[in-house]
């Protein structure tokens, strides 16, 4: 007995040491990188793990501990990223940060009207140190002296010379051979030699040439200056901006406040469309949680029913649209319910000599999509009232029907509100969920058809969700994931209130059935 | 203690040494690129000592990985991609200009023309497509020159019960391959300053030849000559099934018509008769696929050492060209290949074609473009009601004055 704790122990504390080993190893690569933020978080997360794990106190943490982790990272941080980026300008052109930004200015370099070009030869001594001699196009050699490049004369005895009359080695530095030289390109390309007031850089694996700067940040000014023109450019709106306007790309990223958040609730385009979409999206996922849930009920009622044969072969015939992949689904449906060449109006063109607008027209486009939605969802709603279904004491009905109960009577008196009880919050979820349902909009109308006279490209098929993605990435100059965010952070306020508010309707009923 | 400070002195100087590691590329590419890279990384590798690592990545996923991991500093040095990235990757401070050198003069001018932004180049280009029709002989005895001949043709065989159309494209919504329509008497999407850059305030979406191409458009589809809200599918489904004898297409759809049996041919998309009588031959865009080179690569010098010297070869862009049949932008290799009929038919349309925009500001054309364009085939709209509303929008996206 005192063996097995005793492995068991050792189990646990060589399985701590093996994490322990990889947060130091992860901890080591985050620190050289400086990412310093994530290893504050790698090391609070060790150190906890540890406590955990050793501490006696802390042992009814070890079972919470896993849920509190995946909630921290599925749910809270990025709840925390997307109200941060709300507050940001990010969006195509302010993607980098502003030291980026400024590293980068300062690293372009421009052509002087009369540049130079130089061949080279590399050499290294055994403590690694690099230098360069130059050939002009002239004739001038020179040697390079930390980043500066002076004037040498190669026919000093100080450089000796190979076979071939070139020079191959000077003091203890010897000449890189060509491969060498590929090895060592990282390092060739840092080197910034200065010489006769302009800098002297590699510009390919066989020359260096001459160059300019072209910008110098500007510290006390927070503003970049333009070397070539003299114009100075200063910092405003996430973008360096000369007196007249113009702007140097790329732009940075700033903190805005809460003007993503103005925009959207000022903008007159966004208000005139507003009602129109939040009322389809409120109608979509009510008309789809409605149907989906009656049509699941029925069928789960039937299922249900001991004197119906061949229930097991039903049931998975009809589970097979829940365990389909939804977007295949979807797309199959967009094509068949395809005005000209769709099956099913080829059906009603054989019956009815007519077709219907299906995708085209307003009215038909969200009946298709609320009937494709319904499909997808009803397995979904029969798996949860089987269940539920089967929970209720089949005492109940036997005293209904000794009492002379009707069958509409025990269905409306007795299945239901006991079935409330356990699927309303399933309901909510599937509501909500619905409410945010992103693909289906997206793979069968792409929110079309298009509105006439419609503000912003809000179509008629169009939920909150897929709105917002069009307001946000086919709008500007794509990408505005502060604006995305900010109406994420706005969406997700009036699921918050909608579910709270259902939740507080079903607790009422919790009571009723309490008194059942 | 002492011994734990030795380790960690160890470990960071093994991280140290990791880091100062040499040099090495890294190019993401996709399937229709990647196998001839990895030939030419490894013939790089064998030449100078230098490691490539060609890692494959599907074409769609290439642009926002690179967005995301390019910042950081783990990107690659070198991406495969399309000319009409280059704005949203240069606003954002992605890409370095090429210095072509000598070399400029291997490539087709239009072709890097497609690549520059603001002034600069910034990409390698490889090969340009663009759409034309494909038809099928089976069923076209001979290929209409004009639209007018077109549409006599269409109302002679065009039956939508069997189905049977004589013209297919995709429309549902697809701007892309609406545009040749609209073009061919003078539509554009954003007209040029005196610089020669595009300029996003400037939409002819909805001026008199656009109006025009969008009016046949919608006479047809009233005339139940053209199948509204096409997919790529339904597209595939009915040309390779014999019930469209000819489609507005590019060259992805010349191997799975050439698998599907069809005797097919590549021509001129019919002129359109304009305003003043003259005949309008539809441009379509051009597309241009090539290297683009990372802002925060370590080895640029590198990167364009490969690039200019080891890809912008002959033998390289063979190699590409059989991979992935369209007209190369490398001239040389684009006079051994030129011989091709599909290839020569092709572009001979691009001939009149037109770079797709790069600027990131084309973002806010597509989707209001689409809309006008269901809006006409829907019968909701005239096409002067939704193109106009349609620049209308566009312009307000962009805060145009």
């Amino acid at each position: 007995m005192a063996g097995r704790v005793a492995i068991a122990q050792g189990l646990k504390l060589g399985l701590l040491a093996l994490l322990d080993a990889a947060a130091v190893w992860a901890a080591i690569s985050l620190l050289l990188r400086g990412d310093l933020l994530p290893l504050a978080l790698l090391a609070a997360g060790a150190l906890l793990l540890n406590y955990v794990v050793l501490s006696r106190r802390a042992y009814p943490l070890r079972f919470l501990l896993p849920g509190l982790v995946f909630l921290f990272a599925m749910v809270v941080y990025p709840i925390g990223y997307t109200v941060n980026v709300s507050l940001t300008n990010l969006q195509t052109g302010n993607l980098l940060t502003k030291v980026q930004v400024i590293a980068q200015l300062e690293g372009r370099y421009y052509l002087p009207p009369e540049s130079e070009t130089f061949s080279y030869w590399a050499f290294r001594n055994p403590q690694g140190e690099l230098r360069v001699t130059l050939l002009a196009e002239d004739g001038c050699s020179y040697l390079s002296e930390g980043s500066t490049l002076v004037p040498v004369d190669l026919t000093d005895p100080r450089f000796v010379r190979g076979p071939d009359g070139t020079v191959v080695a000077f003091d203890d530095f010897s000449r890189l051979p060509l491969a060498e030289i590929y090895r060592s390109l990282p390092a060739l390309e840092r080197l910034d030699l200065t010489w006769e007031g302009v800098h002297v850089r590699l510009a390919t694996i066989r020359e260096f040439r001459t160059y300019l700067r072209k910008y110098e940040y500007l510290r006390d000014a927070d503003a970049i200056r333009d070397l070539e023109t003299g114009v100075v450019y200063t910092a405003r709106e996430g973008y360096f901006t000369s007196p007249d306007g113009v702007r140097i790309e790329p732009g940075f990223q700033i903190y805005v406040g809460f003007r993503n958040y103005l925009d959207v609730l000022t903008n007159p385009g966004i208000r005139a469309d507003f009602s129109r979409v939040f009322g389809w999206t409120v109608a979509w996922s009510f008309l789809t949680v409605f149907f989906s849930f009656w049509v699941g009920l029925v069928l789960a009622y039937l299922l249900n029913d001991p004197y119906v044969r061949g229930r097991f072969f039903y049931r998975s015939l009809l589970i097979i649209p829940y365990a389909m992949p939804a977007f295949i689904s979807a797309l199959v449906w967009a094509g068949l319910f395809n005005t000209d060449l769709g099956v099913i109006n080829r059906i009603i063109g054989a019956l009815f000599g007519t077709k219907v607008r299906w995708l085209q027209d307003p009215f038909w486009a969200r009946t298709a999509l609320i009937f494709i939605n319904v499909w997808l969802t009803y397995p979904y709603m029969m798996i949860v009232s089987l269940g539920a279904l089967q929970s209720i004491p089949k005492e109940m009905y036997e005293a209904a029907r000794v009492d002379g109960a009707t069958g509409w009577q025990r269905f409306w008196t007795i299945t239901m509100p006991l079935l409330w009880v356990s699927v309303a919050p399933l309901l909510i979820g599937s509501f909500a969920f619905t409410f945010n349902n992103f693909t289906i909009i997206w793979l069968v109308t792409a929110g079309r058809p298009a509105v006439l006279g419609a503000a912003t490209p809000a179509g008629a098929t169009d939920i909150l969700i897929s709105w917002t993605y069009r307001l946000a990435f086919e709008g500007d100059r794509g990408n505005q994931l502060g604006l995305a965010s900010a109406v994420s952070i706005i969406i997700f306020i009036i699921i918050a209130t909608i579910s709270a508010v259902n939740f507080r309707f079903t607790r009422a009923l919790e009571d009723v059935s309490r008194g059942v | 203690m002492k011994k734990f400070a030795l380790w960690v002195v160890l470990a960071l100087a093994l991280g140290t040494l990791v880091y100062a590691q040499a040099a090495k590329l890294v190019i993401w590419a996709d399937d229709r690129g990647a196998p001839v890279l990895r030939d030419v990384a490894e013939k790089y590798t064998q030449d100078t000592g230098v490691a490539v690592e060609v890692v494959e990545i599907a074409y769609d996923q290439i642009r926002g990985q690179f967005i995301t991991t390019a910042p950081t500093g783990q990107g690659p040095d070198i991406i495969v991609g399309a000319h009409d990235w280059v704005g949203e990757l240069a606003a954002n401070g992605l890409l370095e200009p090429v210095d072509f050198g000598p070399k400029l003069a291997e490539f087709s001018a239009a072709a890097v023309q497609a690549f520059s932004y603001g002034g600069r180049n910034y990409g390698v280009p490889q090969n340009t497509e663009n759409i034309a029709i494909i038809y099928n002989k089976a069923l076209v005895p001979e290929m209409p020159k004009t639209w007018d001949e077109l549409l006599e043709f269409a109302r002679e065989i065009t039956d939508p019960t069997k189905p049977m159309y004589a013209i297919v494209f995709q429309n549902g919504p697809d701007p892309y391959h609406w545009f040749p329509m609209l073009s061919a008497c003078g539509g554009y999407v954003f007209g040029t300053d005196a610089g020669g850059a595009l300029n996003p305030c400037d939409v002819g979406l909805a001026n008199e030849g656009a109006l025009r191409g969008a009016q046949l458009f919608a006479d047809m589809i009233a005339e139940g000559l053209l199948p509204a809200g096409v997919s790529w599918d339904t597209m595939r489904a009915l040309f390779f099934g014999g019930n469209a004898a000819m489609v507005i297409s590019g060259p992805w759809l010349v191997a799975d018509t050439k698998k599907a049996g069809i005797d097919y041919g590549i021509a001129l998309i019919p002129s359109i008769r304009c305003a003043d009588g003259s005949y309008g031959i539809p441009k379509p865009f051009i597309g241009v696929r090539g290297f683009m080179v990372s802002a925060f690569s370590q080895n640029k010098v590198l990167a364009f050492d490969f690039l200019l010297n080891y890809i912008a070869t002959t033998e390289t862009m063979l190699a590409l060209y059989e991979l992935d049949p369209r007209a190369p932008a490398h001239l040389p290799t684009y006079e051994i290949v030129k011989v091709d009929p599909d290839i020569a038919a092709f572009g001979l349309q691009g001939q009149y074609g037109i770079p797709m925009p790069n600027i990131p500001e084309m973002a806010s054309v597509w989707g209001a473009w689409s809309d006008a364009q269901s809006l006409i085939a829907n019968g909701q709209a005239t096409p002067e009601e939704a193109l106009a509303e349609a620049v209308q929008k566009i312009k307000a996206a962009l805060k145009c004055p």
